[in-house]
């Protein structure tokens, strides 16, 4: 409990340290969250304009898309606020600091994958939530669907700090890790409507391999009352499994790690 | 990848083969869909977005030493990163093209394909004066040179060029009023007039719109980039 | 006091595959870098030892292995009674590590922002926090710069501000890479004269690396030369001189001048800069040949002095067998 209070203690320092930097950036950090709101505006704008003429959409209703886009949302903004530091190991492996994080007595993979909480991404998470509220609203989801929705979205969010495990793993290993992100970013987007529209086997790979159906559209069909118990259960395995296997992964890459050389 | 996420989306809107919608069919949004990944690598691609960076860095000294024309430099360049991408999008419209076997509208009418080529040149100067505007903004905020063109290149180019969704689903006064800006002509306008769905005037109209717009930025652009230059050389990098 | 003892830590294999790989899209070729080819040293509770060899020696990978970043391929060490490599929560709260240009602060921030932190971190006691820090600042002069920018100092201020931020849980053992690199004259004597003032005041043990000659007159009583992951030498630092100073520099001032190749024939010339000549001659015959020379030659003023300390270690690498000892 004592290292839990004081993991939070640091994590906490952490992300205010991260944003009292970010503030020294006001220009910058103002930008960024103008376009942010405007892809997302102009998204659900194309979601509303779409289902306005189509009706459905591989038969979910307007709202329900909405809800899918929510979701995902949700899902994305938070492992970004919560995982920003990640982007930024490359450059930390490269200068040689890792180094000083791993002569710390604190675990250098929390350092490395929360130590840059970022801020703006938190501000847009409380609107986010507000919204799917709104939006589940329509939908009339009963208790057991809200709590099974609660449950998948932090397994999603579980696979999603496996993920990122993962990633930086690679990056001590050999340093291209910029691309592994993207790629995960880019294949995470494709969640942005419900994985149904795929056909297979790209849906498979989505729902199995990088699970991203597994992470945004599965809680949120839960919500809606359209999952089996089986589904759940499996993916609440895969959640756990992904963690175990990252971490082991980790403690790997460690007996690995070169070092930058001086 | 997101061609995925556009294709399979309307596939999935079109998945009855007779559906008519927003003046499209199956044939003509996937066609349509294929059409915005070429076209992109005509248009979009460019490697003018590192001149934000040459600005910031101070990089750009060395060239305003030599007696090379600076758009030209960054067009030529430009051009030939476009043949690159150009090829590698081909590449990926083939072997997609191969997976998901679309049925693809193709053009046969000589005039319009005449148009489409102008239209794409058009095009083509156009996002070229856009970004190199977006990017000397850089002579006044070495810093944040990089934001200017986040916002509009990235986000808002994206989107009302027609590269996410076809611009037509939009109600028409919100139609008629993007037509008036530039962005439209990146990428939707000149696939509209390939898919041969507007009529000559139509066309000849947007075509007047986009010469338009490709003169007004073109001299925008000269003259912030004098400004630009003199604020440069007074701060004396 | 726990006894810190390293010892037998022979590290044989290395394989980082870093230096110098050619990179191929299908076949990378990576060549295996033994980095450390079985050294073994220990070092007693206290002691101030200076690490000297030339770059890729080997240096920073033991003061690496030693504070547990990199995993021995074999061998052992063994730093306060645990192994670095397991890197137990204890063992780090009790070593410090600073490598010259890079930074733990946090650049956008005061200095005393990255501070607080590391309380948090360490878990420091707030008064013995606030203790510690008061006095190494006043110390180190920086009293007023906590409040600044980091990334508006100088190098010199940021890098005792890294000092401060490395002692700030008393560290029974300090590893130092490096710790003078890009400083100036000035900034360079105030870092020794601080190391050496926290080694005789709190007792810690030091292990600092250098390429700095500096650094090692100044502050260690007892070097080890590395070349090429091997100990070459282990010992005083007026052993290191005496056994490895074969020759004697003679600086003469002309009043003439002269063919150069007539005083060729008496040392080997180093350096001719009108009225200057510099020479070295062998240490046993020094005497004569300084005698030779003002007999010979229109001498103005001449003087004979040891090697500098940098053309003995020079050699030391270059792998010049001792005066007595074995190579």
């Amino acid at each position: 409990m004592k290292t839990l209070t004081r993991y939070f203690k640091v994590w906490w320092l952490m992300s205010k340290n991260s944003f009292m930097s970010m503030l020294t950036q006001k220009f910058g950090a103002s930008v960024f969250i103008i376009g942010k709101l405007l892809r997302f505006g102009f998204f659900v704008a194309f979601i509303f304009f779409l289902l306005k003429g189509a009706n459905t959409l591989a038969g979910y209703t307007f709202n329900q898309t909405i809800f899918f886009f929510l979701t995902f949302n949700l899902v994305d903004v938070a492992s970004q606020f919560l995982f920003r530091e990640v982007y930024r190991f490359r450059p930390l492996v490269v200068s040689g600091e890792f180094d000083l994080i791993l002569s710390k007595p604190i675990s250098a993979l929390f350092r490395s994958l929360m130590g840059g909480a970022d801020v703006l991404d938190l501000i847009t998470i409380p609107p986010l939530i507000a919204g799917i509220i709104y939006v589940a609203g329509f939908l009339n989801p009963s208790t057991v669907h809200i709590t099974l929705y609660i449950l998948l979205i932090i397994n999603g969010l579980l696979i999603a700090t496996a993920f990122h495990i993962a990633v930086i793993s690679f990056g001590i290993i050999t340093l291209e890790i910029d691309h592994a992100i993207m790629i995960y970013r880019d294949l995470t987007n494709l969640g942005r409507l419900p994985v149904d529209i795929y056909m297979e086997p790209l849906r498979g790979i989505l729902t199995y391999l990088i699970p991203v159906g597994i992470m945004v559209t599965l809680p949120a069909k839960a919500l809606m009352g359209l999952v089996s118990a089986q589904g759940v259960l499996l993916s609440f395995l895969l959640g756990l499994a992904a963690i175990f296997i990252s971490l082991r992964f980790w403690n790997f890459a460690l007996t690995k790690y070169t070092s930058a050389s001086s | 990848m997101q061609m995925f996420l556009v294709f399979f989306l309307w596939s999935s809107v079109f998945s009855d083969p007779s559906r008519e919608l927003f003046g499209y069919n199956r044939e003509k949004i996937l066609t349509y869909v294929f059409g915005i990944l070429v076209i992109r690598a005509i248009v979009l691609s460019a490697r003018a977005v590192d001149v934000a960076g040459e600005i910031s860095r101070g990089d750009i000294t060395n060239y305003l030493l030599k007696p090379i024309n600076y758009f030209r430099y960054w067009f030529t360049r430009d051009i030939s990163s476009k043949a690159l991408n150009l090829s590698f999008a081909a590449l990926e419209a083939v072997i997609l093209f191969f997976l998901l076997k679309p049925t693809i509208f193709i053009q046969t009418n000589g005039a319009i394909l005449a148009l489409f080529f102008l239209s794409l040149v058009i095009a083509v100067l156009t996002f070229f004066c856009l970004l190199f505007l977006v990017n000397i903004v850089a002579f006044w905020m070495p810093e944040n040179g990089w934001a200017a063109q986040f916002l509009f290149i990235v986000i808002i180019a994206e989107f009302l060029s027609g590269g996410v969704f076809p611009l037509d689903i939009l109600p028409i006064e919100t139609q008629k009023v993007l037509n008036l800006l530039p962005f439209p002509y990146l990428l939707f306008f000149p696939l509209q007039v390939y898919l041969g769905k507007l009529t000559i005037a139509a066309i000849l109209k947007g075509i007047l719109t986009g010469i338009f717009w490709v003169v007004a930025l073109a001299f925008g652009l000269r003259q912030v980039w004098n400004r630009g230059i003199k604020h440069y050389e007074a701060i004396g990098r | 006091m726990v006894d810190h003892l390293v010892k037998d830590f022979e590290v044989t294999q290395k394989e980082p595959g870093l230096a110098g790989s050619v990179r191929s899209l299908f076949s990378p070729k990576k060549k295996q870098v033994h980095a450390l080819k079985g050294i073994s040293f220990s070092v007693m509770p206290g002691e101030l030892v200076g690490f000297i060899g030339p770059n890729g020696a080997g240096k920073t990978t033991t003061l690496k292995i030693l504070s547990g970043l990199l995993y021995p391929t074999s061998g052992l060490s063994q730093v306060l009674g645990y192994d670095p490599w397991e890197r137990k929560p204890d063992y780090l709260k009790k070593i410090a590590l600073v490598m010259g240009q890079k930074n733990q602060l946090w650049w956008d921030l005061p200095a005393i922002e990255t501070f607080e932190l590391n309380r948090a971190i360490y878990e420091i006691p707030k008064k013995r926090y606030k203790e510690t820090l008061d006095e190494l600042a006043s110390i180190l002069q920086v009293e007023k710069l906590l409040k600044t920018q980091v990334r508006r100092l100088s190098l010199g201020q940021r890098m005792r501000l890294e000092l401060i931020a490395a002692l700030l849980h008393n560290p029974e053992v300090l590893f130092l890479d490096e710790p003078t690199i890009g400083l100036d004259i000035l900034g360079q004597e105030k870092v020794r004269d601080f190391i050496y003032d926290y080694n005789r005041k709190y007792g810690a043990t030091i292990l600092l690396t250098s390429h700095n000659m500096g650094d090692l007159i100044n502050l260690s009583r007892r070097v080890i030369v590395i070349n090429e992951g091997r100990i070459i030498f282990d010992g005083a630092l007026e052993e290191l001189v005496g056994r490895f100073a074969k020759r004697k520099t003679i600086t003469v001032y002309l009043t003439k001048e002269i063919d150069i190749k007539e005083i060729e024939h008496i040392g080997k010339v180093k350096k001719v800069q009108f009225p200057q000549v510099v020479l070295s001659v062998p240490r046993t015959t020094a005497a004569v040949a300084a005698s030779e020379i003002l007999q010979n030659f229109p001498v103005g003023d001449l003087t004979i002095e040891e090697q500098s300390i940098e053309e003995i270690i020079g050699k030391v690498f270059k792998g010049e067998t001792p005066a007595k000892a074995k190579g």
